[in-house]
């Protein structure tokens, strides 16, 4: 009894929903890529140069401008955000022109750029900090209260004194269920991961379509990282994505590739993930549960817990002179 | 043609490497360095000294058979990620038969420790390959999800249930002991008659060419026997294989256990070739190196032996590098990922330009000028 209670506390909770927020936005990444009809793999490669360029940029940011930051302090997170969000950008451009331009296989691009941004990581490290694996200490956004919810009887600790891109995220997901819904880049986008063949006849421009799904994937993933970074850590270390980029696509695959679904599978693997970093008093050996949310995604890909409908065109590379 | 095509096929990974150190000498030369100044450091460091030229033996005979393992799965089209993991599980085999078992003979023991290294690589592979071919799930995740699982469950065994109780006291968290009986056997007795003598020439041993015939084999295999040509159909058509009677599944399946049986042995060369124990900082990575070095030698088991001599190469050199020219050796990994995508899209248009040779021949129009290093719009 004990247990379980511990297992629905407040603050086991709250930190379920720190800890989804980086998976949440990198699945969010993944919809796109995916699906314009890109397996994007690359994107725990992205993740590593966002948490690096987030604490860079915001490391960078205080010290040109201490003026500035002393009277407005959330200037240097949001300087760490845009390098991160920057630097993913980059990172998608060349998978999209590996992939989209070369039609190079999208997993070996992915891999690829996995072990780029872990090797480029170190190096920059070491040139700016003179060591590998770790940056100087970062300063957040400052905390805020979501106006009306923060009022709710069971929310209000929830809702009070949280990160703001815990907002821009949830904001984030809405509007991208909206955009691949209702509007006309949405629905182009998905043409093009679903038959693109049929889009190009239409006039629809696959190769344009597919460098935006890849690029907003590297955006999202490079925001998630900055979000380790700058929101949870308050620096940069080595490895501290932890392979979320891997399991940021299977909260995608597990949301049937729609950001809504997005959202309720990376809450469930946040939750689990949230149990590993607050070890619960289990009959079990931490390891156990630290392995919990990689087991879990075992399951969903497996088609345990749902069958998959995954965009038909995705990972097919598409020429118009062949075939 | 064929030679002009055998030329381009070689030309890939040179153009390739050549690219990999255009994009590192550029990096070089941002932080203020003479880029052939480091590339001479390091060519003298890794090729010019006795201990270098073993040193790289010993760091190739893991990349050896970490490319191989990459590269069966390749051979089917299924990416076994999972390398990484399989070796982990194949490493803490073997170091478990060794240091359970005791008073076994040499040759009853060490056949014995490669075949439990083997088998807990196989293992650890026979989940990924059975969800793919009973449910469908893609093996690229599930892989790296069995990598990290392999990480956690290894850490448990290790520090938690067999560490060695003559270690306890201290921070060392490592195994006990393996059997003398189940080490691999140096080769230095052989080099030391030639000449050759020091530490670096005592850590090479037997893995190497254990590996060496392994590629040899395979070689032979893929090429010339049934079995071979199956894997081959599968590859180039399942389609086509499977109406012809080749069973898709079976052919799959074995290769993936082989791939992951051959990953089982890759920790080896350090746990039972040279410290005799799995301790907690054994080296890990290897399994992603493997795969750098596949994609380096399209796959062929021959190509992998040269692939893996160039990554032990580049690991060694870069030592010297951080050594001696206080260039970062990070410099050096990413030089390797750049060679890795360099070499991708190398073989990639290459394959397009040859497909488009062929077309144009079975048209019957002359052949016109050499490939354009721009793709088709």
């Amino acid at each position: 009894m004990e247990t379980l209670t511990s297992l629905l506390s407040l603050a086991l909770i709250a930190s379920a929903v720190r800890v989804t927020m980086p998976i949440l936005l990198t699945a969010l990444g993944a919809v796109y890529s995916e699906r314009s009809g890109v397996v994007n793999i690359g994107l725990e490669g992205i993740m590593i140069m966002g948490t690096f360029f987030g604490a860079v940029g915001n490391y960078a940011f205080a010290q040109a401008f201490p003026q500035t930051v002393a009277n407005a302090p959330d200037l240097a997170p949001l300087a760490g955000v845009l390098a991160a969000v920057a630097a993913g950008v980059a990172f998608g451009l060349i998978h999209a022109l590996v992939t989209v331009t070369f039609r190079v296989n999208q997993i070996i691009s992915g891999v690829a750029l996995n072990l780029l941004a872990a090797g480029l990581a170190r190096f920059l490290n070491i040139l700016l900090f003179t060591q590998a694996t770790q940056s100087p200490g970062v300063r957040g956004f400052t905390p805020i209260d979501i106006p009306v919810l923060k009022d709710v009887a069971v929310l209000g600790p929830l809702a009070r004194g949280i990160s703001p891109m815990i907002v821009v995220a949830l904001i984030l997901v809405a509007l991208s269920q909206w955009i691949l819904l209702r509007t006309k880049f949405g629905l182009r986008l998905r043409a093009v991961g679903e038959y693109p063949l049929a889009a190009d006849t239409l006039g629809v421009s696959v190769t344009r379509m597919r460098y935006a799904g890849v690029l907003l994937s590297g955006a999202l993933a490079g925001m998630a990282g900055s979000y380790l970074a700058i929101e949870q850590a308050h620096l940069y270390f080595e490895g501290m994505t932890q392979g979320r980029g891997f399991i940021a696509l299977a909260a995608m695959i597990f949301g049937n590739w729609w950001p809504v679904g997005a959202l309720g599978a990376s809450a469930l693997f946040g939750y689990f993930d949230a149990l590993s970093l607050r070890l619960v008093r289990l009959p079990v050996p931490s390891q156990f549960i630290t392995v919990l949310p990689h087991i879990v995604t075992i399951l969903v890909l497996a088609g345990f817990v749902r069958r998959a409908q995954m965009p038909a065109a995705d990972g097919v590379p598409y020429s118009k002179e062949e075939e | 043609m064929k030679a002009r095509l055998f030329l381009l096929q070689a030309a890939a990974p040179v153009l390739a490497i050549g690219f990999g150190m255009l994009i590192s000498s550029i990096i070089i030369l941002a932080i203020g360095r003479n880029p052939l100044e480091v590339f001479g450091v390091m060519v003298r460091f890794s090729l010019t000294r006795t201990d270098s030229l073993f040193s790289i033996l010993f760091k190739s005979t893991p990349l050896i058979l970490a490319g191989l393992a990459v590269a069966m799965s390749f051979r089917v089209n299924l990416f076994n990620i999972g390398v990484e993991g399989q070796y982990y599980m194949g490493a803490f085999a073997a170091a478990f038969v060794g240091f359970t078992l005791r008073g076994l003979p040499a040759g009853i023991h060490l056949p014995l420790a490669l075949l439990a290294a083997m088998a807990g690589g196989m293992l650890w592979g026979l989940v990924p390959i059975l969800l793919k071919i009973r449910r469908g799930a893609h093996e690229v995740i599930t892989t790296i999800m069995m990598n990290y699982i392999a990480s956690a469950l290894i850490l448990y065994l290790i520090a938690d249930v067999f560490r060695d109780p003559a270690q306890a006291g201290t921070p060392r968290v490592r195994t006990p002991d393996v059997a003398a009986a189940a080490r691999i056997p140096s080769l230095a007795p052989v080099f030391n008659r030639l000449g050759f003598t020091g530490s670096d020439v005592q850590k090479l041993n037997a893995l190497l060419l254990i590996g060496l015939a392994l590629c040899i084999v395979l070689a032979y295999v893929l090429a010339r026997t049934r079995f071979g040509y199956e894997v081959r159909a599968v590859a180039a058509n399942p389609g086509a294989a499977e109406a012809a009677g080749i069973a898709n599944r079976r052919v799959e399946f074995w290769m993936f256990m082989l791939s992951a049986a051959i990953a089982g042995l890759i920790g080896l060369n350090d746990i039972l070739g040279f410290f005799g124990y799995l301790d907690i900082d054994f080296p890990k990575g290897l399994g992603f190196l493997g795969i750098s070095i596949a994609l380096l030698a399209r796959n062929n088991p021959l190509g992998v032996i040269l692939a893996a001599l160039l990554f032990g190469f580049l690991d060694r050199g870069a030592q010297g590098v951080q050594f001696f020219a206080r260039i970062p050796k990070e410099t050096i990994v990413i030089m390797q990922a750049i060679i890795i995508l360099a070499i991708v899209v190398a073989y990639e248009l290459m394959t397009r330009y040859i497909r488009m040779q062929r077309k144009r021949e079975a048209e019957g129009t002359p052949t016109v000028s050499p490939p354009a290093m721009a793709p088709a719009p």
